[in-house]
């Protein structure tokens, strides 16, 4: 009896010890790089200030006294290069990004990819949504679902809602609603659609490097300043465009051309 | 030694199993006295989401919906018992005031309310009109027209379509009962009790589960079988006015509803969010959206009404001054009003309006009307039940 309990014994030991082995030298996964995380806490300015909303407090480079009531946009397929010129696109979990003045949370984008560490020199992104992932639908949940762009002027979602007033030339307040997205060719205006134009625009800001550290967020301060949709190189004059330029192609090419240096990034 | 104990084991047995027997009995007996509860298994109950309808639902945690939930709170929706008074005269409901045939609003032809403007058990006629009671479940932002009952209310007990139940029963110019005479009514009317018990495992009646049991049947009533959701997937087609209609609803240089009535891409017709359309210049009721948010801007500012069914849910705006789609229109058309309140999105204000042609009216007035889903309307599911629990 003793005879089978140790034989038993040995082999059990022998199992383990097998298995133990096997553990050590099979094909262990790989040990993934070491990475931190990038997060962005956008901010809204005008010129060096953080937007006072529903006070006529601005001048914009036309000369239009006006007011900023809320602003919503999309960015997405954010990308991030190294000096070596190595890039990463964010994009593995979360590639379109909705923020919204008046939705706190909307303010924070932390990526959930995982970012190697190194020191990074390049940031950029794009301003809308790029053609082929525009698609009606896409976001059937509020508040992203409130941006779409009817089916009849090209579909999809508005790229920007910038809403607010402005004094016209003949000193009333008039609301503006800066809204971009898919444009029109219009064989006869406003009714005969003929073609669309897709507005969205890559962002590229190369001035400042940032550092991802191993398990540490790097936060970086995303700021817009409203005023520079209006300013360069094209000055927006509001009596000129109007309240509405969703199905003014004109418009929305003149805030494509300016939108290149709205966004800045610092470092928090 | 052993004859002599035989007799003593003997007895000894006897009295043993006369005790096992004696435990048995009461035991069985015992059990006739206390049945054994039925095990508390509502059977779950899961929205069908309608194509490109949100996924975000607003189900409270603390209110699952369940067969037996729905059931109850449709009784309860329609018996008047609920104003916690039994007369003919005082019987009061949700159904009194939110009426299937008019998209579970009043409408304009109630033939207790002339005009649509409801009032309460007492006479007293409400603040506001009324809201239609549909689609409800896709409101995750506030009820109401100011948006008052909201999910995040630091309030607890101002949050949601079940408060929405408590504060209708208590106030003065709606059933103007209490919670306490209304639950304690419920619990002596034969049938109710056993139902709760089904609902919420307890046949103890409390106000909590009469809200919960409403809140879950209003949220079943789900509008989207309209002529526009058949387009919107192929299987209807739009006559050449409602399309045209349609591009008048969705441009700005047309009339420019979709910003917060919704389109093809928010098909609740709704933003559920709080604007301010041009109505007035001046802004005295305590009851508008700037009472909730203190925001300067929300000065006369209500909550954009869902367009569907609008057609039959008259008298529209807050305040019911309109008692036609065609005046609706013509006041978008030209009689805006410019206040410094005023919000952005209404960029036609300085014209005064919309300005359409009469052609354009009739096609924008077409299009809405394909907003209308008469199957919802006459939905047996929503219905008043055949009998109420004591009839049967």
């Amino acid at each position: 009896m003793s005879k089978v309990i140790r034989i038993i014994s040995l082999i059990s030991i022998i199992t383990i010890i097998f298995s133990i082995s096997s553990c050590c030298t099979g094909n262990p996964e790989p040990e993934s790089p070491p990475s931190g995380i990038l997060s962005f806490d956008f901010k809204h300015k005008i010129n060096d200030n953080i937007i006072v909303y529903d006070t006529f407090m601005y001048m914009n480079e036309a000369g239009n006294s006006y007011l900023v009531n809320e602003i919503q946009y999309f960015i997405s397929d954010v990308s991030i290069s190294k000096v070596d010129g190595s890039s990463i696109s964010l994009t593995n979990w979360e590639d379109i990004h909705y923020v919204d003045t008046d939705i706190d949370k909307t303010q924070k984008y932390t990526f959930k990819d995982e970012v190697a560490i190194g020191i990074y020199d390049k940031l950029s992104f794009t301003f809308g949504i790029v053609g082929e992932k525009n698609n009606s639908l896409m976001f059937v949940n509020p508040p992203e679902s409130f941006m779409f762009w009817p089916e009849n002027l090209g579909g999809g979602y508005h790229y920007m809602k910038l809403n607010g007033k402005w004094i016209n030339e003949i000193e009333q307040v008039s609301p503006y609603n800066f809204h971009l997205g898919i444009g029109q060719i219009y064989y006869s205006y406003p009714d005969s659609i003929t073609g669309f134009i897709q507005n969205y625009f890559t962002i590229n800001m190369q001035d400042t490097s940032f550092e991802i550290k191993e398990n540490e967020t790097c936060n970086l301060e995303i700021v817009m300043n409203v005023e520079n949709w209006f300013r360069s190189p094209n000055t927006y004059n509001h009596n000129q465009w109007g309240g509405d330029i969703m199905q003014k192609q004109e418009a929305m090419q003149l805030a494509v051309e300016n939108g290149n240096d709205v966004f800045t990034y610092n470092i928090k | 030694m052993v004859t002599m104990c035989l007799p003593i084991i003997l007895s000894k047995m006897r009295l043993s199993i006369i005790i096992i027997l004696s435990v048995i009995i009461i035991g069985i007996g015992g059990c006739e006295d206390k049945p054994t509860p039925s095990p508390y298994k509502p059977t779950p109950y899961e929205i069908d989401i309608p194509f490109g309808f949100p996924t975000i639902l607003n189900i409270p945690e603390g209110n699952p919906m369940t067969v037996e939930g729905i059931e109850l709170g449709r009784f309860l929706f329609y018996d008047g018992r609920m104003s916690g008074r039994t007369h003919a005269d005082s019987l009061m409901s949700c159904a009194t005031c939110h009426r299937q045939e008019r998209s579970f609003e009043a409408g304009v032809d109630h033939p207790d309310f002339p005009g649509g403007f409801p009032h309460g058990v007492t006479g007293l006629q409400t603040h506001h009109v009324m809201l239609p009671m549909i689609n409800l479940v896709w409101n995750t932002s506030g009820y109401g027209w100011s948006g008052f009952l909201y999910p995040d209310n630091p309030n607890e007990d101002m949050q949601n379509i079940e408060d929405f139940v408590r504060l209708t029963v208590m106030a003065k110019d709606e059933i103007d009962s209490d919670t306490t005479t209304v639950k304690n009514l419920f619990q002596t009317i034969p049938g109710y009790p056993e139902l709760f018990e089904k609902a919420f495992g307890s046949s103890t009646i409390t106000f909590t589960n009469i809200e919960k049991a409403i809140a879950q049947f209003v949220r079943t009533l789900i509008s989207a079988n309209s002529k526009f959701d058949r387009y919107r997937v192929g299987e209807e087609q739009l006559t050449q006015s409602e399309l045209n209609g349609y591009v008048l609803f969705t441009t700005e240089e047309g009339a420019d509803c979709f910003h917060c009535h919704g389109g093809f891409g928010n098909p609740l017709f709704t933003t559920h969010l709080y604007y301010n359309n041009g109505k007035d210049t001046e802004f005295t009721d305590p009851m508008d959206r700037f009472s909730i948010s203190n925001d300067p801007m929300d000065h006369g500012a209500y909550k954009a009404t869902t367009l569907r069914n609008i057609e039959v849910q008259g008298p529209y705006m807050h305040d019911g001054r309109f008692a036609t789609l065609e005046e609706v229109i013509e006041f978008y058309n030209n009689e805006l009003q410019v206040s410094p309140y005023i919000n952005p999105l209404m960029h036609h204000i300085n014209d005064g309006g919309i300005q359409l042609t009469p052609s354009e009216n009739e096609d924008l007035l077409n299009f809405i009307k394909t907003l209308r889903d008469d199957e919802f309307m006459t939905n047996k599911e929503f219905s008043a039940p055949d009998k109420f629990p004591d009839e049967n």
